[in-house]
């Protein structure tokens, strides 16, 4: 039995009262008739009852428990059958439903795919304890927050004894290690580390134990940690690897512990640690900024309480040691925003223009459900008829959207797999944690939140224009009798107008992307990357100490490179563009005053003479290094046209004097001659403008900068051939000289080249493609709205034609009135689009955000598509027989 | 009187409405009626639990309510077994003959 179907079921409270009240009068006329008088009767009966007031309560408690339980087992039942009616209409018309999954599918997969990007790489939780309160303590100068900078010793020092509101703080130097046990010598990264440091970063060893508090004392550093990922590449993860012996840099370690695999936290951080140990002399040091500083916030203090004290030892340090921190602030960052980077908002832009793919499939289906509807206009009339209200109605047709939708939501999981696939093997940029981006639980659950917004969506505005009683006859005769311009139907012309505006604010935003990469493709890096190998090498500090014996060993390494057939060059340097490691120095150029504020802080490349000639960067004053220039003799230094700009402002650099980087006896500065001027060259990618950089031939190298670089050069040879081939020769001849030196990193520039685009390239490759699916959805929907319009006026068209009017002038009329909704629609996108491409900024190169001419082709582009969309149509209408349209209905 | 009837066994009053109700629809008082009358008075039904009762049976499906016309005319709710109730009512009964058998082998063994 239906539970509505009692239309004189009284409320609760009534049923209630009339039944209790009724049982007392019966009771009382049978103990009446029994013989008692009425009182008494009446108290008799009572009593029976008990408690009248706790009966009644009772009884209307249990009613509405009742009430509600059948409301819920009547609208599941209701459920129930909707969707098996919804199953056999889908079965019924499987073209139909065909488009409409496929449509949705396309929609629900790309957002979903995105969607798990984004979670594993932007919000999924760090595997540490607490990461909300992990922070990193970065040092700025002069007021510029831009970035946070390592730390000094002597900083590191002074914000640990300063500071109330960390649980603790530690720090780490990042430093390679040459790793010969368990397999051939390898280069690894590594780091040096306070004894504290796996407590701030709150994780825990699973096999052995993290440092000791008094490891990271000097002379006690022998001790070694592992990543999981080391210990099982390395050494199998073998169970007695906790207090053996390995060589590292020459050096004997004892392993103490291993951390769990989810310590790794990216596919590149450290492989091992070892503690760091700073001597009274270090702690002491303030102008070397080598550390990273972690430091952990007790729990219930606020960023900014941390802040202001950090700030005050900032002002204790420019007070007492201007020498090295005259501008020095401090910079609080949470670690996973460190960690993550600028990939949250080039991941959310991308969620962003996939969800307008899916409001466009949304779109279409509700037209494809619009269309479908006025064929079942029979069904609908005779449910009316048959008692179901509006509602009901509507109900039956959203549930039959819902059942489309997750359809569409199973067909897109598997898209989905297949594009996050595709993306994670990809992930050409080294975007961190996207490695562990799946379909999971969560994605799931998105897929299918996605699949129940989307189905009120498309399918709320034609489920309540279908369901009013009245419509289908009254939208038949208005269309029939529309003799008039325009489109009746504000539903389907405004389907138009969003589908238009969404593809063509999408469009917008890919042809920034691509004007971007055009830009960049014709940037000039300052070098030829063509022919050129580079590979890195490092000399353990054990044998090779001393500075003379490093500048020996790399002047060996590049004449051997040389010596090797079909090199034309080859050179040693501390750095290469687009690679990382090199530091900065801040020089003083002759006339300024000695004090902070007149350094210019400059990258240093460490080189062989012939340096410039292997990467074809051009000597555009002076001269380049020869043999000659060695130590003894006098120090010279070449510098970049932007440091010589900056410093010169278009005087003769050439036999300048600038200090930096060493003092001469006695703490006196150390001068160095300007003998030359190189090009400027793109360091970090061709999108970062060249900054200030300097050059020291490696003879001349400060003694102290083999520390810096940690003796690790990068081995760079031209060739006329193909440089790949001369990897295993460049082994060999390095080989030659020290069997124990690793060979690694081994790249052509080219690939480094293409590596610092690949960030553009990715993103403009996936933005243009959901760009070309916006485009091509909303062309397919324009046409099933104009298709449909036309076989609405075919009547009218055939008396025009009757009347005289020419195939040509249909035409005509047709796309005039179907490009009025376009026009609108491109109107609002250009807004739209001009707005929304805030998003972008930080992604453009050479070109304006407002872009004129981007939005130009744009509009173009879409206006082509939609008049191609409605012509097909038009034309058809144009080629009806008069007479037959006349006579159709 | 009273004294008797509080013995009318946790569960017994369900299985006594679903019996008298087998024998077609009735109003809350004609069942109380109907047990008094069936148990010669032996039973008699405390008419506070009795409604309770029957919510909590019309909620579990076992009987359903619609309003009717008693004998004399008024206005009534009538109650009436649903097939979940009849199968109920077997189960029950099969229940007691188990329990009170049961509780004979104790009190009255054969000698």
């Amino acid at each position: 039995m239906r539970f509505d179907s009692w239309p004189w079921k009284p409320r609760v409270d009534d049923e209630v009262d009339d039944e209790l009240t009724f049982h007392l009068e019966m009771r009382t006329r049978e103990l009446v008739e029994r013989g008692m008088n009425a009182a008494a009767a009446r108290r008799e009966a009572e009593r029976r009852m008990g408690n009248i007031d706790r009966v009644r309560a009772a009884c209307r408690a249990l009613g509405e428990g009742r009430d509600r339980h059948m409301r819920r087992v009547q609208y599941l039942s209701e459920f129930v059958q909707d969707l098996g009616f919804a199953w056999r209409q889908l079965r019924r018309n499987p073209g139909f439903a065909l488009v409409a999954v496929l449509t949705l599918a396309l929609g629900i997969g790309g957002s979903t795919a995105i969607f798990s990007a984004v979670y594993a790489v932007v919000m999924r939780p760090l595997p540490l304890r607490d990461p909300a309160r992990l922070m990193v303590v970065g040092e700025t100068v002069r007021d510029m927050p831009a970035m946070a900078g390592s730390v000094s010793a002597g900083n590191y020092v002074d914000v640990v004894a300063g500071t109330t509101t960390f649980e603790g703080i530690a720090a780490e130097q990042f430093s390679n290690v040459n790793l010969a046990e368990g397999g051939a010598p390898e280069r690894i990264v590594g780091g040096r580390v306070t004894a504290n440091f796996f407590d701030v970063m709150g994780a825990h060893p699973i096999a052995g134990r993290v440092f000791r508090a008094d490891e990271d004392r000097p002379g006690h550093e022998q001790e070694v940690m592992l990543s999981h990922r080391l210990w099982v590449r390395r050494f199998g993860e073998s169970a007695s690897i906790v207090g053996s012996q390995l060589r590292m840099n020459g050096t004997p370690y004892i392993v103490v512990g291993v951390m769990p695999s989810s310590f790794d936290l990216t596919t590149d951080t450290e492989d091992l640690w070892v503690p760091i140990a700073f001597t009274d002399e270090r702690k002491a040091q303030h102008d070397e900024h080598y550390l990273t500083v972690y430091g952990r916030l007790k729990a219930g203090v606020s960023r900014q309480q941390a802040r202001a004290e950090l700030e005050t030892v900032a002002a204790r340090l420019r007070r007492d040691v201007p020498k090295d921190d005259l501008e020095v602030g401090f910079l609080l960052i949470p670690f996973t925003d460190q960690l993550v980077g600028d990939y949250r908002t080039r991941l959310l832009v991308l969620l962003g223009a996939v969800g307008v793919v899916l409001l466009i499939a949304c779109g279409n289906v509700a037209n494809l459900l619009l269309a479908r509807g006025a064929a079942r206009g029979r069904e609908i009339a005779i449910r009316t008829a048959l008692g179901a209200g509006q509602w009901r109605i509507v109900r039956q047709f959203l549930t039959e959207s819902m059942v489309l939708a997750l359809c569409a939501t199973g067909v897109g999981l598997l898209l989905a797999r297949t594009m996050l696939a595709a993306v994670v093997s990809w992930n050409p940029e080294n975007i961190p944690r996207l490695e562990a981006a799946r379909i999971d639980p969560v994605a799931l659950a998105f897929a299918i939140a996605m699949a129940i917004a989307s189905s009120v969506l498309f399918g709320l505005a034609p489920a309540l224009r279908l369901s009013k009683p009245d419509v289908h006859t009254g939208l038949r005769d208005g269309a029939r009798g529309a003799t008039g311009g325009g489109f009746r139907d504000r539903l389907r012309a405004g389907l138009i107008v969003g589908e238009v505006a969404l593809s063509l604010s999408l469009l917008f935003g890919a042809g920034l992307l691509i004007r971007s990469a055009m830009a960049l493709q014709h940037v000039n890096p300052g070098f030829n990357p063509g022919g050129v190998l580079t590979a890195r090498i490092a000399l353990p500090a054990a044998s090779y100490a001393e500075p003379d014996r490093v500048v020996a060993a790399f002047q060996r390494v590049a004449d051997a490179a040389r010596e090797i057939p079909g090199v034309t060059e080859a050179a040693v340097t501390s750095n290469t563009p687009m690679a990382p490691g090199g530091g900065s120095n801040g020089l003083i150029p002759e006339g300024r005053p000695l004090d902070l504020k007149s350094v210019i802080q400059s990258r240093l490349r460490m080189i062989t003479p012939d340096f410039f000639r292997a990467m074809q960067i051009p000597i555009v004053r002076g001269r380049g290094f020869t043999d000659q220039d060695r130590r003894g003799a006098p120090k010279v230094m070449i510098v970049s046209a932007a440091f010589a700009a900056e410093a010169y402002h278009g005087q003769d650099p050439i036999g300048k004097r600038v200090v930096c980087c060493e003092s001469g006896p006695n703490g006196t500065p150390d001068w160095k001659i300007v003998i030359g001027v190189a090009g400027d060259v793109r360091t970090d990618g061709p999108s970062a403008a060249p900054a200030p950089e300097f050059y020291l031939p490696i003879a001349q190298a400060p003694p102290a900068a083999w520390e810096w670089v940690q003796r690790s050069m990068y081995i760079v040879v031209r060739t006329g051939g193909s440089p790949a081939a001369l990897t295993q020769s460049l082994r060999s001849a390095v080989a030659r000289i020290d069997p124990d030196l690793p060979v690694f990193d081994v790249r052509m520039m080219d690939e480094r080249l293409a590596d610092a685009l690949a960030t553009e390239r990715f993103n403009t490759l996936l933005l243009t493609i959901l760009g070309v699916v916006g485009l091509l959805l909303a062309a397919s929907g324009i046409y099933g709205v104009i298709a449909y319009f036309v076989s609405q006026r075919t009547q009218e068209i055939g008396v025009r034609m009757a009347l005289g009017a020419t195939p040509g002038s249909v035409v005509r009329l047709i796309l005039s009135q179907s490009l009025r909704p376009v026009a609108v629609g491109a109107a609002i996108g250009v807004v739209a689009a001009l707005a929304a491409s805030r998003v972008l900024t930080a992604q453009l190169f050479g070109v304006s955000r407002t872009d004129p001419l981007t939005i130009a082709a744009v509009v173009a582009v879409l206006v082509a598509v939609a008049l191609i969309a409605s012509v097909v149509p038009a034309r058809r209408a144009a080629s009806i027989e008069p007479t037959r349209a006349l006579q159709a209905d | 009187m009273a004294d008797t009837t509080a013995e009318l066994l946790h569960g017994t009053l369900v299985a006594l409405i679903l019996k008298t109700l087998a024998g077609g629809r009735r109003h809350g008082y004609a069942i109380a009626r109907a047990i008094e009358d069936a148990t010669d008075g032996v039973v008699e039904v405390e008419d506070g639990s009795l409604y309770p009762a029957l919510y909590r049976m019309e909620r579990s499906g076992w009987i359903e309510a619609e309003w009717g016309v008693s004998d004399l005319g008024r206005k009534a709710k009538l109650y009436r077994l649903t097939p979940r109730g009849r199968r109920q009512l077997t189960a029950e009964t099969a229940e007691w003959a188990r329990f009170a058998a049961a509780i004979s082998h104790v009190l009255l063994p054969a000698s």
